[in-house]
């Protein structure tokens, strides 16, 4: 009897796993067509062009990690690196402060005019690109400012700055009051508020921010291909598809390329992936 | 008037906490902290967009010869333009399509985790990377996994025997533009999916043990609870990924250009191709249709949100 209860028991269950057997194949499928792709750059990334050509699909043994010394120095993928983290580094620089600064002032003051204020600069998250792009290259020309590195990290300052007071100004307007009145009773300045209080306990919200900002601006490509025309000044998205246009054929150059615009995107998500998803979807949520 | 309202508001912080004027400060202050935002604002969003909507009334030359045109750029746009309506067409399509895929794929990768699969975490992990990812890494390998003679497609439907149906996929004017969609549903499913988990895992569990103590299956659980209960999220992510697509450039421009015979031309593509591509030498023209098409985007996104949230007055 109680074997045969037994044996009722194990084919329920194996009723139930056989149930979830689809589920299962699905995961695992998706997971293979999200994760794929990129492990076969990756591995693309360390093998010749003949070899791919030869076998698209073929591990990388022997592994060539000499391309990426090639990939910088000859492909001028160095350059464009370059480029891309001065540009990205300087636009996040000034966007956390420019924006923390916003940011703490329409959380922390009653001021006239402080919603009107609120709103035109967060209007900037909807705003369309081409109502922006089109005169924007005709200002940066008249500034002297087009074709230069400069101009790009003003044009990604002004796009990014709204989302970054957003994410800011929701958690700085979190924090209690009480701390910004006894700091005053203590006799800080406001600046010295803003530095030695909002900034350290704001860090997270600031994190997500600089962290954000980077990846989202390490990938940006419509502004840099309309404001930057010269090899020199070209940053990694738009030196890898000037690449690509003169060595179509070059497979396994322009993979070694891919490796070397994913890497640092790859590097922060696996330190950062829960801030990083948070980051992404703040305000889809509400 | 809304500084006025600003004014007579009630300190939100806690009554008795503050001390009166605890959140005023001096203007010098207020434009110390705000002034460096409020420039940039000012100089490189609000006036390089009053300028195109000038530009959109005149004809802009090289040197900036401006001459004004009145609404001839519109009326040459809504009439004559072929290349402008072969672009609307394709831009609406991707978009209508895409952005029901792209939330219906979102929530039903979201509830496949929430079913508690097994490593849901990592899983989650893996399936956001290509979020993260430049539109040209995924532009180029996809590029690739499209390609007639050694992209992965026709390899694996020549291994099934199926070599009958191998394409161009971006070759060919009849798949290139679902091929593009394929593509952009791919970089962002996991962005949607993130989302509706997170408002998965909102939801109040009385609801769904109550929905289980009434024998309630999962189809009617999902139409009649989480659904309706989802929806000021789904909205949400209707109108960011409508926004999104109905802007499209990036992707396009990496993959096809607009081509073959201009299935895959989006109106970004083209608003990009008249100013700078094409020799016609004219600014005001493409800023006219980035004009008209941000009207266009605006409209539609006020008409459903409004069309789709007047039902959220119902308390369930």
């Amino acid at each position: 009897m109680a074997a045969r209860l037994g044996r009722h028991h194990a084919i329920e269950l194996w009723l139930g796993h056989l149930r979830r057997t689809p589920l299962l194949l699905f995961l695992i499928l998706y997971t293979v067509v999200t994760g794929g792709p990129f492990l076969w750059v990756a591995m693309m990334s360390i093998r010749t062009t003949p070899e791919i050509f030869n076998d698209p699909y073929g591990l990388p043994v022997p592994a060539h990690w000499g391309k990426f010394a090639d990939a910088w120095t000859i492909s001028k993928y160095g350059t464009y690196f370059w480029n891309s983290l001065i540009v990205v580094g300087c636009a996040v620089a000034l966007l956390t402060i420019i924006g923390s600064m916003a940011a703490h002032c329409l959380a922390r003051y009653r001021f006239r005019g402080s919603r009107f204020v609120r709103v035109a600069i967060l209007s900037g998250m909807i705003l369309p690109p081409q109502l922006l792009i089109l005169s924007l290259f005709q200002i940066l020309l008249q500034f002297g400012l087009y074709n230069s590195l400069p101009g790009l990290i003003i044009a990604y300052v002004s796009t990014q700055l709204a989302m970054t007071v957003y994410i800011l100004e929701g958690f700085f307007a979190q924090l209690p009051q009480d701390l910004f009145d006894a700091a005053r009773m203590d006799g800080y300045s406001e600046f010295e508020i803003f530095w030695r209080i909002t900034l350290p306990i704001g860090m997270p919200a600031v994190f997500t921010t600089i962290i954000l900002n980077f990846i989202i601006l390490w990938n940006e490509f419509l502004y840099a291909i309309v404001l930057l025309t010269d090899d020199d000044k070209r940053t990694l998205p738009l030196g890898i598809m000037h690449f690509m246009g003169a060595h179509q054929l070059d497979v396994g150059m322009i993979a070694t390329g891919l490796m070397i615009s994913i890497a640092p995107v790859i590097l922060m998500y696996a330190f950062f992936s829960d801030i990083l998803i948070k980051g992404m979807t703040a305000g889809a949520v509400r | 008037m809304s500084v006025e309202i600003t004014r007579t508001q009630p300190n939100p912080a806690p009554a008795g906490a503050s001390i009166v004027g605890s959140r005023q400060a001096s203007r010098a202050t207020i434009a110390a902290f705000l002034g460096p935002a409020l420039v940039i604002y000012a100089g490189f969003i609000f006036y390089p967009v009053l300028r195109t909507f000038y530009n959109s009334l005149h004809s802009v030359g090289p040197m900036n010869v401006t001459t004004f045109v009145g609404a001839q750029n519109f009326t040459q746009i809504l009439t004559h333009d072929h290349t402008f309506w072969r672009a609307v067409g394709n831009t609406v399509t991707f978009t209508l399509i895409g952005t029901v895929l792209d939330v219906l794929g979102g929530l039903l990768l979201a509830l496949c985790l929430f079913a508690r699969a097994p490593f849901a975490r990592l899983l989650r992990v893996v399936w956001f990377t290509p979020v993260l990812m430049s539109y040209v890494v995924v532009g180029i390998i996809w590029v690739w996994l499209y390609d007639y003679d050694w992209g992965l497609i026709n390899t694996i439907l020549r291994w099934l025997g199926l070599g009958a149906l191998e394409q161009s996929w971006l070759g060919d004017p009849h798949t290139a533009l679902w091929a593009v969609l394929v593509t952009h549903l791919w970089k962002w499913l996991g962005f949607n999916m993130i989302i509706c988990l997170a408002a998965l895992y909102a939801l109040p569990e009385e609801v769904l043990g109550a929905a289980e103590l009434d024998a309630c299956g999962w189809f009617a659980k999902l139409v009649y609870i989480i659904i309706p209960m989802l929806r000021p999220t789904l909205i949400n992510l209707l109108v960011l990924s409508f926004i999104g697509k109905m802007m499209l450039f990036d992707l396009v421009w990496i993959m096809t250009d607009g081509g073959p015979l201009w299935a895959t031309e989006t109106v970004s593509t083209y608003v990009y191709k008249r100013a700078f591509n094409w020799n016609t030498f004219d600014l005001g023209y493409p800023s006219a249709i980035a004009v008209l098409w941000s009207a266009m985007i605006v409209a539609f996104v006020v008409l459903m949100t409004r069309l789709l949230r007047q039902r959220d007055r119902l308390e369930f």
